[in-house]
């Protein structure tokens, strides 16, 4: 992987990060430095630690040990770094878990008000605005649930794009659609990795993660188990896990 | 208009109070009765204004208590969790009755002379510390209500636990709770009578006092009895309406 990351700077930065759930080590050790501008597929199967580490990037779980650096600054329970990092990192659930109560417009502008104290005119005005990049801004005035499950989805990026963040986590943003709405959410995505902005993905979409990541990782039993590209992980894995795995999500699940 | 679409229970909240100040007038039309209604028409009104102060006050205090209490349950700090679980355990498994005449006679004995309090404020603590405990639970089901994921989603976009808590937890669990909360109000209203047993001349105890005077227990008890029941109906109409309206702003919201 070097040689494809030489000259680029190192957003973020982890160190035998290990994560435990009662007894269960659900992260053994996990070693990845993430450069500016990459675009990352996490794959894996089911229980392997994908989510959790994840969620560890911007502490919605603390990892026990090993260290985790954004942009330079250590995650620990400094509530300032957490703070500061918070800003930097956008995340997309799988559940889109949009605000229920507020409106689609509200939705997007609430954090940039509350947390970097924008005016509200502003707040709204740029929310508009991203609300039609992701091709919604004529359902500025409904309700999540009047949606469906990819504008939701979209509505979701556009919120996490408000703050402005550098990095964009995404768990597994299309597995909780129908079919036929994976393609709206993915084209977002898609356009989304040209513009720069750091992603990592989550994805079982191994089409998407040949087309769009720059890198790809598969996790396996709480550790990274391959880390290349994904031309090379798609053509000559270098483990039996990752084969087994891989004619698995040819033949579906 | 704009804030009533938006916070239906709040207006609802606001018209129950607002025909409880109705009621209070009550003593103009009462005053026509023949005897033994029409001659104890002040009696009534002072009795039913009476009750419907303890039921506003313990029902704010409760209120109050059962936010404190109901977060307490959810916190993460085990003595306070343990604490709160013991006062809804307490209050809710001994009689309301037993609580009442207990602040009544401990109360005194423990507060220093310079501090004692009227009959009226010690069924007044009685009330709101019981329907406080019925209040908890319910206040701990509207914030359990709120989908966790919404909570994650408001933290990684970098907002405070606090502002979490006020701009994306509260407004929603407050849809789940208010009628539950509402509900305890209206029956606040009937538990209150239990304070006549302390000497608070509310409306059970005007009854009372009416009747042993005129000796016409039925025409007197039937006259307390309906102004009970336009309290509670009023209550119980209300916290319909609300819950309606609840519903009518979720679907006005689908349908849009
Ligand atoms: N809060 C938790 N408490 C206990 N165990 C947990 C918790 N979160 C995750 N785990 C466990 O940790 C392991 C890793 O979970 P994780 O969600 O990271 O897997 P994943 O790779 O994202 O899987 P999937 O593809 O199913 O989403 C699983 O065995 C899971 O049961
Ligand atoms: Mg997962």
């Amino acid at each position: 992987m070097e040689s494809l990351q030489s000259g680029l700077k190192p957003i973020i930065e982890a160190r035998e990060v290990c994560k435990r759930f009662g007894s269960f080590e659900a992260l053994k050790g996990v070693n990845a430095t993430f450069y500016e501008g990459q675009v990352t597929a996490i794959i894996g199967p089911s229980g392997s630690g994908k989510s959790t580490f994840l969620r560890t990037l911007n502490r919605l779980e603390a990892h026990d040990s090993g260290s985790i650096l954004v942009d330079g600054i250590e995650l620990n329970d400094d509530l300032k770094n957490l703070d500061a990092i918070r800003r930097e990192v956008g995340m997309v659930f799988q559940s889109f878990n949009l605000f229920a109560h507020l409106s689609i417009l509200r939705n997007v502008a609430l954090a940039p008000m509350r947390v970097r104290k924008t005016p509200k005119a502003e707040a709204e005005a740029k929310a508009l605005a991203l609300l039609e990049r992701v091709g919604l801004a004529d359902q500025a005035n409904k309700y999540p649930i009047q949606l469906s499950g990819g504008q939701q989805q979209r509505v979701a990026i556009a919120r996490a794009l408000a703050m402005d963040p550098k990095v964009l986590l995404f768990d597994e943003p299309t597995s909780a659609l129908d079919p036929e709405m994976v393609n709206e959410v993915l084209a977002v995505m898609r356009e989304l990795a040209y513009t720069g902005i750091t992603m990592l993905v989550v994805t079982h979409e191994m089409g998407f993660a040949r087309e769009v990541a720059d890198r790809i990782i598969f996790f396996d039993r709480g550790a990274i188990l391959e880390d290349c590209t994904p031309e090379q992980l798609f053509t000559q894995p270098a483990h039996e896990r990752t084969k087994a795995f891989l004619s698995q999500v040819k033949h579906g699940f | 208009m704009k804030w009533s679409r938006q916070n239906p229970g709040w207006v609802m909240f606001g018209a129950m109070i607002g025909l409880l100040f109705f009621l209070w007038g009550m003593a103009i039309p009462l005053a026509a009765a023949p005897d033994p209604i029409g001659p104890a028409a002040k009696q009534f009104a002072e009795g039913a204004r009476v009750t419907v102060w303890l039921t506003l006050i313990s029902g704010s205090a409760g209120v109050l208590l059962g936010f404190i209490a109901g977060l307490g349950k959810l916190s993460s700090f085990l003595p306070l969790r343990w604490l709160c679980s013991f006062y809804v355990w307490l209050i809710r498994g001994t009689p309301l009755l037993l609580q009442i005449l207990f602040v009544w006679l401990a109360v005194p004995q423990i507060l220093p002379d310079s501090l004692q309090i009227s009959d009226f404020a010690c069924a007044a603590i009685a009330l709101a510390l019981n329907v406080g405990a019925y209040n908890t639970e319910c206040v701990r089901a509207g914030i359990l209500a709120v989908p966790q994921g919404q909570v994650e989603a408001a933290r990684a976009l970098g907002l405070s636990p606090l502002q979490t808590f006020l701009d994306i937890v509260l407004p929603q669990s407050m849809r789940v709770a208010l009628p539950a909360l509402a509900n305890n109000l209206a029956s606040l209203v009937k538990d209150s009578s239990l304070a006549y047993a302390i000497s608070v001349v509310e409306l059970t105890m005007v009854g009372y006092r009416v009747q042993a005077e005129s000796y016409q227990p039925i025409p007197v008890f039937l006259t307390i009895a309906s102004i009970y029941l336009i309290l509670t109906t009023a209550f119980t109409t209300l916290t319909a309406a609300l819950e309606t309206q609840l519903d009518v702003g979720r679907k006005r919201q689908e349908n849009n």
